[in-house]
């Protein structure tokens, strides 16, 4: 999924000789997290679980049944267990760049708000659905549809967070005049929060290009977010890369003959 | 648009700025990166839909038939109205007639406050007769489409009202914001009029 950003050049590291080398290590850090944790979901979705694409939603019975108690099923939910922490991080390098522009913090504040909540409902409860049809056996069929029904429909139809989420980074974007990230970029993001919208329908229709593994709902909005999701990440890389060093938020630590000593940062 | 622009700005004081007008794309660049970006995605709806529609041609057409013709042909004819005096607005700020195109976009920002208010009209007896997006695959594509390019006209509105305060506070107006503005609003009735011909009219 992230392989254009893997191919990207490597990072302004050795730019500066001398002890005080790197300066944005900890963004660089974050930022080569989120291709790790994107590639981990990738992995455990697509050819781990067959989560995605998704099921249909009119499955047979016996179909959801062994779907929901399989091996691979449960070794995906173990593994999303275990990594889903890092989501936070992929959202830290959104947010820094997002502080530097000319924009009231209230899209800062959206964003970071409509991410933690659309990590919840969408990743999450669905974790918690497919993980329960997983780990715990002895459930009747009909509870595992209903698992299945809502890890389905929090996955793919939690739109409202993840919508507001984008909104205030595309307008940010837009409106922005440090230009941090091009304008364009902008533009692509509307796109992208407006297919989150498109998703609702998912809640009405059960079978067709409007249910949750349908053409409209489903493909044409993975074709759009895939490739928004690595420009998004090529555009962050050159963001980080083209600041200068003492426009860093933590610019500060590195002062030598800092007057006064290290100072408290001044805001979160 | 450019086309108005040249036509009314024909002063021969001023062909020094209509040239530089023949020859740059107007607006901002960025927005037209939008607007075909736009198109395209719709592009793909509308295959979609088309392709649907082949699905089962006998749904289609009933459904279509209990749409209400009358409020969408006139309301193809605000937005029309709408874009045209958007044009002639955008061709008086380029000749410095600022007061003149206030007022232009001022009709320009009434009919289409005035398009959202006939759909009102056009969805709440259709709701309240029972056909809501569960009704069929029609009636969810013409829900979504319409719902989809509503939001593109509350946006629109937005930015037209930007564009008249612009044109208020300043005595030299903006014109790559007015003409990004402009090529918005354009962009809004293309797709109204594809949607018309492909909910409404298509047989």
């Amino acid at each position: 999924m992230s392989d254009t950003v893997v191919t990207a050049p490597e990072s302004a590291s050795e730019s500066a000789p001398g002890r005080p080398r790197n300066r944005k290590r900890d963004q660089w850090i974050a930022f080569w997290l989120v291709p790790i944790f994107f590639n981990i979901f990738g992995v455990v979705f697509v050819p781990l679980s067959w989560m995605m694409p998704p099921r249909p939603p009119s499955s047979p019975a016996p179909a959801v049944v062994e779907f929901m108690q399989s091996h691979n099923l449960l070794i995906a939910c173990a593994i999303l267990t275990l990594s889903f922490g890092l989501a936070p991080v992929s959202n830290a390098v959104y947010l820094i760049q997002i502080k530097r522009m000319s924009v009231s913090p209230v899209f800062r504040y959206s964003m970071m708000v409509g991410a933690m909540t659309g990590a919840i409902v969408g990743m999450l409860f669905p974790m918690f659905c497919f993980g329960l049809g997983a780990f715990r056996s002895g459930y009747e069929p009909s509870t595992l549809r209903m698992l299945y029904d809502f890890g389905y429909l929090a996955f793919i139809g939690s739109l409202g967070c993840f919508c507001v989420m984008w909104m205030a980074f595309g307008l940010a974007i837009i409106l922005d005049k440090n230009n941090i990230l091009p304008k364009w970029l902008g533009y692509y993001t509307v796109w992208q929060y407006v297919s989150e919208l498109i998703a609702a329908p998912v809640w009405i229709s059960k079978s067709g290009p409007f249910a949750w593994n349908g053409l409209m709902t489903f493909w044409f909005a993975m074709v759009l977010y895939v490739s928004w999701q690595i420009i998004v990440y090529v555009c962050i890389f050159r963001a980080i890369k083209n600041q200068p060093d003492h426009t860093l938020e933590n610019a500060w630590l590195h002062r030598d003959a800092a007057p006064g000593g290290p100072r408290p940062k001044a805001d979160a | 648009m450019t086309k108005v622009a040249e036509e009314s700005g024909s002063d021969i004081s001023d062909t020094g700025r209509i040239a530089h007008l023949r020859s740059h794309v107007p607006g901002e660049l960025s927005m037209w990166f939008f607007v075909i970006g736009d198109l395209l995605i719709f592009g793909a709806y509308f295959i979609g839909y088309v392709y649907y529609r082949g699905q089962d041609p006998d749904l289609f057409l009933q459904s279509q038939a209990r749409l209400n013709l009358d409020i969408g042909a006139i309301n193809t004819v605000i937005l029309l109205t709408s874009s045209l005096f958007v044009a002639l607005g955008t061709s008086a700020a380029r000749n410095d007639k600022v007061q003149e195109a206030i007022r232009l976009f001022g009709i320009a920002f009434a009919l289409g406050v005035a398009f959202p208010v006939m759909k009102a009209f056009e969805y709440i007896p259709e709701v309240t007769a029972g056909v809501t997006p569960g009704t069929n695959l029609f009636f969810m594509y013409y829900f979504v489409m319409t719902g989809l390019h509503l939001c593109h006209v509350t946006l629109g509105l937005v930015i037209l009202g930007f564009v008249i305060r612009s044109l208020r506070v300043s005595a030299k107006p903006r014109m790559s914001f007015v003409e990004t503005a402009a090529t918005y609003w354009h962009m809004v009735d293309l797709l109204w009029i594809l949607l018309f011909a492909l909910l409404y009219l298509m047989r």
